[in-house]
């Protein structure tokens, strides 16, 4: 049982890191423009079917696809970005459903793309196992991992030292005097969907080599990825990898001591709980009350 | 309430609305649908009043929902199970099951402190966790198998409700009803307040409008359409299973249609259904048999960038130009 349990949470925090990546996307794009960008998981969802389709018509790694995931994935999003610009009223309210449209006209579109079967990785190098005493994993999860942890590194790098990760904090903690001190909060923007598009990209091509992908994966990693801004706040990298990996546990444990059905359940459950409790995020968030 | 009062909340044009919405809805009758065409219309009219119960919610509550499958998950299983456990008649228990949505939206008030997006997803939360609840509860609901054995709409003083003409009657009925309760409420003090509250939530609080106890009403109103409808369709389908009940598209299609018609009108979330419901089944179906809701999120995407206040919205603005006048109401 012990065993069990451990497998679990070395599962849950491969997982996390993964989700972390997707989250981090989503809090980007939501620190920019002050929206929740309802098609994000499907933006993760088309670079998985961009490794897919690189594996399937190759024969190559599924991570040979990166550059062509990074390509579509960011023009999509960069379009996306330009939509949601062209509200005008109730910003708030409308692009909430303008993405919520965008979600569903990319989850429809991979279906009849790619039809709704189940694809994964068919590489043996990536699925062989790796052993670490008592715990066991796939090495693509292991590389998953690895690239998670080096990715977080460099947003942090890029935002905390680059002068244009600088004027994304800038915009996003303050507009107007941003652009007093000037800078362009388009451009800005524009470059914070292109970050979340490529951040969603390289997670797309990741959950490929470590999970299934359906069409309503999409739609799921969104909303995992609100819960773990919702736990963590928007505010910091670590809170939001914290976040992703609690998601990525309490899953695991729900699957391993519960049941499979029950996962879902749990995450939701986390969020509520969390949601009332502690309405400033487990790690001290800005307010989103109303 | 004084007569003057009510004839200011109900006005002529709001009954001649209700007219004109009863004598339309009566037209397939008198043209003599098919049965296949008066399903469709009747599933699309049980949309209808979902979308009324959205657009209450967020055009004078001002809050955006993602999951109201909740409530009509939970009022169709609890329709299902009263009249078939407790031998409940049918027509008692559609409201009753009305009632247990919204006690079952109770749960979710800690959520109305919530803004926007949070309110939103934390709806959507609740939808996910009643499904997998009335899958788990499989003693009470039969699980993921599903419940058949429930009684259908019945045969009251020789109407036989049952029969598609009859629960194609029954459902415009109740879509006119909840439209002109719907009416009632936006004219009353309650609806001006709600208005208020749009603009500016702290500004109406100074002035001493409670706004947390507002918005709660209009929750436990919309739950309680909502829960009505999902007993009615329940009944009418005669099959229940979490995944249906609870399904995404229960949360979906009333917003796609309520945008498309325009949801800050009552009018508009009725039309909007039944337009968008009979365009996804009968035209983009037969286009594209699977991922037909493209179609949908195409419709939906276009929509709130050109015309945000849809149909009708489109429609007003028509009519302020040619010199009629126009009264934007939100």
């Amino acid at each position: 049982m012990t065993e069990l349990i451990l497998q679990a949470l070395f599962s849950g925090v491969l997982i996390g890191s993964v989700y972390a990546l997707v989250a981090l996307g989503l809090a980007l794009a939501f620190g920019a423009m002050r929206i929740i960008n309802l098609a994000h998981g499907e933006l993760v969802l088309l670079a998985a079917y961009m490794a897919y389709l690189v594996e399937s018509r190759t024969g190559l790694e599924p991570y040979a696809a990166i550059p062509l995931a990074l390509a579509v994935v960011s023009a999509v999003s960069i379009a996306l970005f330009m939509l949601v610009n062209m509200i005008r009223d109730h910003r708030e309210l409308n692009s909430l459903i303008l993405t919520f449209a965008i979600g569903i006209i990319l989850t429809n579109a991979i279906l009849l793309a790619f039809a709704s079967d189940m694809r994964t990785t068919t590489s043996a190098f990536l699925q062989d196992a790796v052993s670490f005493g008592d715990v066991y994993a796939m090495r693509g999860e292991i590389i998953a991992f690895a690239l998670s942890l080096v990715l977080m590194g460099l947003l942090w790098w890029w935002l905390k030292a680059s002068w244009y990760g600088r004027a994304v904090r800038a915009v996003s903690s303050n507009r107007g005097a941003a652009m007093l001190m000037g800078i362009n909060p388009t451009r800005i923007e524009t470059v914070s969907f292109l970050v979340a598009g490529a951040l969603a990209s390289f997670a797309g091509v990741a959950l490929y080599t470590m999970s299934v992908v359906q069409p309503a994966v999409g739609h799921a990693l969104t909303v995992k990825a609100f819960i773990i801004t919702v736990l963590a706040g928007v505010g910091s990298i670590p809170g939001v990898f914290l976040g992703a990996v609690l998601l990525g546990v309490t899953e695991a444990l729900t699957v391993t001591l519960a049941s499979s059905a029950l996962q879902e359940l749990a995450g939701m459950v986390l969020f509520l709980m969390v949601l009332f409790l502690m309405p400033n995020g487990l790690f001290g968030a800005r307010a989103r009350r109303g | 309430m004084s007569d003057t009062a009510s004839s200011r909340l109900l006005s002529g044009r709001s009954l001649a609305m209700a007219g004109g919405l009863v004598v339309v809805g009566l037209l397939p009758l008198a043209a003599g649908a098919s049965p296949y065409m008066l399903g469709l219309l009747i599933s699309s009219l049980i949309l209808a009043g979902l979308g009324l119960s959205w657009a209450l919610l967020g055009n004078l509550g001002g809050m955006v929902s993602f999951g109201h499958a909740a409530f009509f998950g939970v009022g169709s299983y609890a329709s299902a199970l009263l009249a078939a456990k407790l031998g409940v008649p049918v027509l008692l228990a559609i409201p009753l099951a009305g009632g247990v949505a919204t006690l079952s939206s109770l749960a979710m008030l800690p959520a109305l402190r919530l803004s926007g997006p949070y309110f939103a997803l934390a709806i959507l939360a609740y939808a996910q966790i009643f499904r997998i609840l009335a899958t788990e509860a499989s003693w009470l609901t039969g699980g993921a198998a599903g419940l058949q054995r429930f009684p259908g709409l019945p045969t009251v003083f020789g109407f036989n409700f049952a029969e598609r003409h009859g629960s194609y009657v029954l459902v415009l009925g109740m879509v006119v009803l909840c439209a002109l309760i719907y009416v009632v409420i936006r004219r009353s003090y309650v609806g001006i307040a709600l208005r208020a509250i749009a603009e500016s939530e702290d500004a109406t609080r100074v002035v001493g409008v409670n706004s947390t106890l507002l918005k709660t009403w209009m929750l436990m109103l919309s739950a309680f359409i909502a829960g009505m409808f999902g007993a009615l369709n329940a009944h009418i389908i005669g099959f229940l299973e979490p995944d249906y009940a609870f399904s995404g598209i229960w949360s979906v299609m009333p917003i796609i249609g309520a945008v498309f018609g325009g949801y800050r009108s009552v009018i508009g979330p009725v039309f909007g259904a039944v337009v968008i419901y009979m365009f996804d089944q009968v035209i983009a179906k037969s286009l594209i048999p699977v991922g037909h809701q493209i179609l949908l999120g195409i419709v939906l995407a276009g929509m709130v960038l050109l015309a945000p206040n849809g149909l009708a919205g489109l429609v007003g603005r028509i009519f302020s130009r040619t010199g009629g006048k126009h009264h934007a109401r939100a």
